[in-house]
Formats: structure tokens, sequence, C-alpha cells
């Protein structure tokens, strides 16, 4: 038996251990949120399991949760969407609409049901191309005068303000060299020499004064996610009453 | 001692990493949070939304994944609505959020005697997104014909004289992916031209500030921090306040390495071309 196996017997049996004191002496509840919680600490410590090495546990989990979020959201949809949007209004099963069937609803249903053609055979798969088309068109349209509208216009107005000489001025400067020099970086027509070169350098070092920041941030993202499940672990599995001292 | 320094293992670092993050937890000390400006720009406007006794539409856009940055955020948030009657009408982008939400709501509406149908109301989850959000903002009722329990949204007080986007004195956007960017600012607030602030993950966070700057949002609650923020204006200590010990010793561990393994480079192994 290598190392490996030994570490996992030792994992499952210290878990087993710890969880039948905790049911023994009541600190948690022998009912569905005893065993919720139970069920949540081992996935947690299993999905950590992975910062050892990769292992059984782990795949199991990373399975588990791809199966729990998908059965969840087609949950949520059938009774959110499709029966509340699509087949109560429609068939006028629960009798809200006045009396009344909405069969325009039919039309996109179809569409929906179109897309999903490209899943069968040869025969009938150009369907698919119907919907598409149309998702394709729609979004296009949508996206198109929105986007240039909020992540184009609307950016650029702040930056063509008159600079002051006051803070917010010289904040103002700053955003308009990082913006001009990261410009000139990604501009490749030209040969990043003389005067081109050095605003070009200029802009390499704004990009990774952003990509610090960004990693910062990430690594506060990452660590809140840690800090969430040790205090699960700590306070809601092992039920100690933090802080202990 | 050089090579093992050069090529340390790095569940070495997961050790210091995970002691950083329990010994914290497990004791007390204080550590000062200071409202940034972004977050008290949200406190302050949902301020004026209760002077004038108005609603704010909340969309809370995450999932479990993002329920140790976010969680904190929505129970502030409406922790701070409900203190001050502030009505609020909440509704899902993600369909993994409808359970969480859910949960929050019930909590704090309880803290506060908020009471559903008059003081709140839930939506749920719709699909759609960019297409929802436009046609909430022509066709509110018509969008949401019905809350999440059934109820119709034309008899609820809290809904009854909604009729568009623009009728929310604030849209607050709690979210974990790109609905607030991706969303909500483009095919709502540009359009609608409503009052838009959003609470994120961190890692969003240095995304949103353009926005902030261009005025179409005017507060951003950034990850855990900005949620210790949002609790400290609202003098509730939560599990975001709580959080800011071991995430304040984490990153001096973090930075503590960084250092060393940059001196540990230009000492030893430049030349080299690195660890093996």
């Amino acid at each position: 038996m290598n190392r490996d196996k030994i570490l996992f017997l030792a994992f499952l049996g210290i878990f087993a251990i710890i969880n039948i004191y905790l049911l023994a002496t009541n600190s948690l509840p022998t009912d569905s949120t005893g065993f919720g919680t139970i069920v949540a600490a081992g996935i947690t410590l299993s999905l950590y399991s992975f910062l050892y090495k990769d292992n059984p546990l782990f795949k199991f989990t990373e399975n588990l949760y791809v199966g729990v979020a998908a059965a969840y959201t087609m949950n949520q949809v059938w009774y959110t969407v499709l029966l509340a949007d699509v087949l109560n209004p429609t068939f006028n099963l629960n009798n809200q609409t006045g009396g009344t069937n909405e069969w325009l609803l039919i039309f996109p249903v179809l569409l929906g049901i179109f897309m999903l053609t490209q899943l069968a055979s040869d025969k009938i798969n150009w369907l698919s191309r119907i919907a598409f088309a149309f998702v394709v068109g729609l979004g296009a349209g949508l996206a198109i005068p929105r986007t240039i509208a909020a992540n184009v216009l609307a950016q650029m107005q702040p930056s063509m303000q008159p600079i002051t000489a006051d803070l917010a001025g010289f904040n103002l400067f700053v955003i308009l060299i990082g913006v001009a020099t990261v410009l000139i970086y990604f501009f490749y027509s030209v040969e990043h020499t003389g005067a081109v070169g050095v605003a070009s350098k200029v802009g390499i070092w704004f990009l990774m004064i952003s990509f610090g920041a960004s990693f910062g941030y990430t690594i506060m993202a990452r660590l809140s996610l840690l800090i969430g499940r040790v205090g699960f672990l700590l306070e809601t599995w092992l039920t100690l009453q933090l802080p202990l001292f | 001692m050089k090579d093992f320094l050069i090529n340390l293992d790095r569940r070495i670092i997961f050790i210091f990493v995970a002691v950083g993050v329990i010994l914290p937890a497990l004791t007390t000390f204080p550590l000062p949070i200071k409202p940034t400006p972004n977050v008290r720009a949200v406190y302050d406007t949902i301020e004026e939304v209760a002077a004038q006794n108005g609603t704010v539409l909340i969309s809370f856009d995450y999932g479990p994944g993002s329920m140790p940055e976010i969680q904190p955020m929505t129970l502030a948030v409406l922790r701070h609505c409900f203190s001050q009657n502030v009505k609020v009408v909440g509704m899902c982008l993600w369909p993994q959020a409808v359970g969480l939400v859910q949960q929050a709501l019930d909590t704090t509406s309880k803290e506060f005697g908020a009471q559903y149908g008059t003081d709140y109301v839930f939506l749920g989850f719709k699909t759609g997104a960019t297409s929802l959000v436009i046609n909430m903002g022509r066709d509110f009722h018509g969008t949401f014909p019905q809350d999440l329990q059934g109820n119709t949204t034309t008899d609820l007080a809290v809904t009854k004289n909604i009729s568009g986007l623009k009728d929310f004195d604030y849209v607050v956007c709690l979210a974990a992916g790109n609905t607030p960017d991706g969303v909500w600012i483009p095919y709502g607030q540009e359009r609608y031209k409503f009052k838009f602030g959003i609470g994120c993950t961190a890692v969003m966070a240095p995304d949103q500030f353009p926005y902030l700057q261009s005025g179409q949002m005017n507060g951003l609650i950034g990850g855990l921090a900005g949620a210790a923020e949002y609790e400290k204006l609202i003098n509730t200590a939560g599990t975001a306040t709580d959080g800011m010990r071991p995430q304040s010793v984490v990153h001096l561990i973090i930075i503590l390495f960084i250092l060393l393994g940059n001196t540990i480079y230009f000492l030893y192994d430049r030349k080299k071309g690195g660890a093996k």
C-alpha cells in the first residue's frame, strides 16, 4: 500500500470518527440538516484535497457538482420559464389570461425546438439554422448599437473632459496618458521605435499595473471563498463557538 | 537549503495559507474598516431612496460558487433596506441564486418584520438576460406577470405602480458574472437612465471602475472587503467583517512569499532561468 492510499484511508477514517463524535454528542442533529452539513463538509474537504494531488474523491465531487447544478438549473427553468411563460399562457392552464390561449407563443417555442434538431439526424438538423439565424440576427441587432453606446461612446466621454489644475484633473491626465499609450502599444502598423517605442513602453507599464491590480483583486476573491468554506467547517460542521480566544 | 528554497513545494505555501486563514478565524483582534467612497455611494443612495419612501430593484446574479463573497453583501444591503423601510423587488438573472436569495430574504425580513407583498417581493429567475432587461424597461408587468410564489404583480403593493425600470428609484446588481457591464448597463441603464449601483466579486471589480468614472454606475461594493465596509456603514458586523482578519493575515503571507521568491530569484537563480 503506497503513501497516497494510506493518506486517503486515513482521511476517510478521521472524517468518519469526527462525524460519529459530532452526532453522538448531539453537536450535529441526527436529521436531514445534520446529514446535509456532513455531506457539505465532506464535499468541501474532497474538493480541497486536490491541493495535495488529483484523486478519486475530487473527481467524484467535481462530477457531482456538475450534475447537481445542471439539475437545479433545469428545475428553475422548468418552473419559472417553461411552465410559467410557455405552457400556462399557451394552453391557459391556470386560467389567468382571461380565458384566452396565447397561441402566438408557439412560434418562439418552435424556434427553440428547431435549435435542438442540431442534435438530431442530418435529415432535419437544417431546421436549426433557422433558429440560429434568428438568434444571431436578433443578438447582433441588439448588441451592436447598445455596446457602442455603453462601452465605447460613454467611456470616451469622461476621458475627453478639460484637464483642470486639481487632483481630479491630475487623475484625468493619468487616464488620458494611459489610454493613449496603451492604444499606441496595440498599434502594430508602425514600427515601435523612437517616440512610438517610448510611448508603447509606457503603455506596457500601464498594462502591467492594470494586470497587477487585477491579480491582487483575484487573490482577494479566491481567499474570500476559502475563508467562507473554512468558516463553514469551523462553525457549522465542527460547531465551534468563534472566536475561541 | 538553496535548492529547497528555489524549488519550494507549492503545498508548503498552501499550509501557510491554511494556517493564515484558520488561526485568525479562531481568535479575534480589531482591524480598522474604513468605508470607501464607492461603497458609501451605494449606502447614501439607499438612504436617499428611504427619504422618499421609494423602491429598490435588486438583481441577484450569483451562485453558490461566489456565495462567501456576495451573500454578505446581499444580507447587508437587504438589512439596510428593511431597516429604512425601503421597498425591495428582488430578481435573478442566474437560476442558482434563487435559493440563496430566498434564504437571505427570509432571514432579514424576519429581523425587521418586513412583510411579503407590502415591503418586498421576490420575482425569482427568468431567462433571457438582455431581452428580459429591455422588456422590463418597457413593460414591467408584462415581463413579470407573476412573482415566484405565483402572485400577480399588478396586485402586490410593492409592484403594482411599477410600469418600467424608470419607476425604480435605484437599481442594484449583486453579481458574480458579467451581468452589470454586459446586461444591465448596455441594455438597461444606458437606455432607461436609472440610477445604478453594483456589488460584485473582487475578480470583477477592476473591470467595473471605468463605468464608475463614466457615471454609468454611481457606486461599487467590491468583494468581501466591500461587503465588510457596507457592514460597517450599517453597524452590523457579519461574516464579511469576520473575514477581514484572515484576509489581511493571508495577504501579508502572500506578500512575504512574493518578496522571498523574488529575492531568491535575484540572488541565486536569475542566470539559470528559474526554478526546475
